[in-house]
């Protein structure tokens, strides 16, 4: 019997993939009933295309405690974290002291977190940096859809840190958002404003008036760093 | 001018909804993509995020899965770039510390044809994946990848033929030759 190689593989991968128009796949179809070996090779392409499917059915979630991960959160984000540590080894003493603990800490959600059990909790630091009204309504969005998001019995804690033209988002007399913020701090999502961008626009003169319950006592940097040593998910916005 | 905020509201609500339906497929793609776990939920996170951030690009809504896919293919990429280097053996391994003794005959096929997707070029991977596990259509994929269409079929072909090669002692034989492997596949 003459072999069907006049189907090339990619016609016959079109109609295991539902590519072909109804007369093609007509045609291919009687054709193959016809003939045993272009009914074999046909079965051959689905029996890959099924492996595979049944391969990915089920995908291991994400050990929440285990391992590292790598991306920005991990391989770049050690590579973040490495350069802040180094920025923050030289600037030791000079400006963050100055800061640390001057202000009253919003103890609310701060003791609130520090109670939940450390395993079994996702933990994303949110780091805004952009004074675009989007980009900030990105990152409450993000903190938003990732409350929403966690499953039954799932718990996540999310933080957000502000600095440089970020801080506007908490900066009560320039914020567009101030009612988003105060639904996500009842959430208990965290918010940070970078003590060290606060003295700068201090210094120029400005009186920097934050939105109830942020916290200005660290420096980004800081929050970035010690967020990620303790196994945070990080994501710059 | 309430109206339009209200509206802004609504299409914000049901752009998260989306993102958070589209969650776990996106994760089993990454993970199909790089078999790693970590990786995958990092992958994951970071094409959220920048789907929030960029929502405004997307013009079509209906066009949005495919979106999603190419922000997750771009993150991918970036990564990549950014490491310039293919993961190493040892850190695949995290998601395959199993021997072959605990498992059962569908987790070692399981196993196998991974093993198989994973010895792709991550083009033909891609491919593969993008059109068996979510279903997508062949101009689809081409635009989650940005690759001609004749590419995504020349691709499909190639990766597909790969894994027959792979898979070559998982195929049917004979009835006296066949091993106790083969009950599971139909």
């Amino acid at each position: 019997m003459k072999k069907d190689e006049h189907y090339s593989e990619e016609q016959l991968n079109a109609f295991v993939d539902g590519e072909l128009d109804p007369e093609e796949k007509s045609r291919l179809y009687n054709e193959s009933e016809r003939s045993p070996d272009l009914d074999h090779r046909l079965c051959r392409q689905r029996k890959i295309k099924d492996l595979v499917q049944h391969a990915y059915k089920d995908v291991p979630p994400p050990s929440r405690s285990g391992g590292k991960p790598l991306t920005r959160t991990g391989f770049l984000g050690r590579m973040i974290a490495a350069g802040f540590l180094i920025a923050i080894g030289l600037s030791a003493g000079i400006l963050a002291h100055q800061y640390l603990d001057q202000r009253q800490i919003s103890a609310g959600p701060v003791t609130a977190t520090a109670a939940l059990p450390v395993q079994e909790i996702d933990k994303y630091l949110l780091h805004i940096v952009s004074g675009e009204p989007e980009q900030m309504l990105a990152a409450l969005e993000y903190a938003t859809h990732l409350l929403e998001s966690a499953g039954s019995g799932e718990v996540r804690q999310v933080e957000i840190v502000a600095n440089e033209r970020g801080l506007d988002l908490l900066r009560s007399d320039i914020t567009p958002y101030a009612t988003e913020i105060a639904a996500l701090q009842q959430n208990n999502v965290v918010f940070y404003a970078c003590s060290r961008t606060i003295q700068r626009l201090e210094e120029k003169g400005v009186t920097v008036q934050l939105v109830p319950l942020t916290n200005p006592n660290y420096t980004a940097l800081d929050r970035v760093v010690t967020r990620m040593q303790q196994g945070w998910k990080y994501e710059k916005i | 001018m309430a109206r339009s905020m209200i509206l802004g509201i609504n299409q914000r609500r049901t752009f998260r909804k989306l993102l958070g339906n589209s969650r776990s497929r996106l994760y089993r793609m990454a993970y199909a993509w790089t078999h790693n776990p970590h990786l995958a939920d990092d992958l994951v996170q970071q094409t959220l995020c920048k789907a929030l951030s960029s929502q405004k690009q997307l013009k079509d809504p209906g066009a949005a899965e495919a979106w999603l896919f190419r922000i997750l293919s771009n993150c991918l990429k970036d990564y990549y770039r950014a490491k310039r280097e293919v993961l190493s053996a040892e850190e695949l391994v995290i998601v395959d510390n199993r021997t072959p003794e605990h498992e059962s005959e569908e987790q070692q096929l399981v196993r196998k044809v991974r093993r198989a997707v994973r010895k792709l070029p991550l083009p033909q991977c891609q491919v593969i994946t993008l059109v068996d596990l979510e279903g997508f259509t062949y101009a689809t994929v081409a635009e989650v990848l940005e690759i001609p269409v004749g590419t995504v079929m020349s691709r499909l072909c190639r990766g597909r033929r790969s894994l027959r090669e792979f898979l070559t002692d998982i195929r049917p034989q004979p009835e006296s030759v066949r091993t106790a492997k083969l009950i599971g596949i139909k």
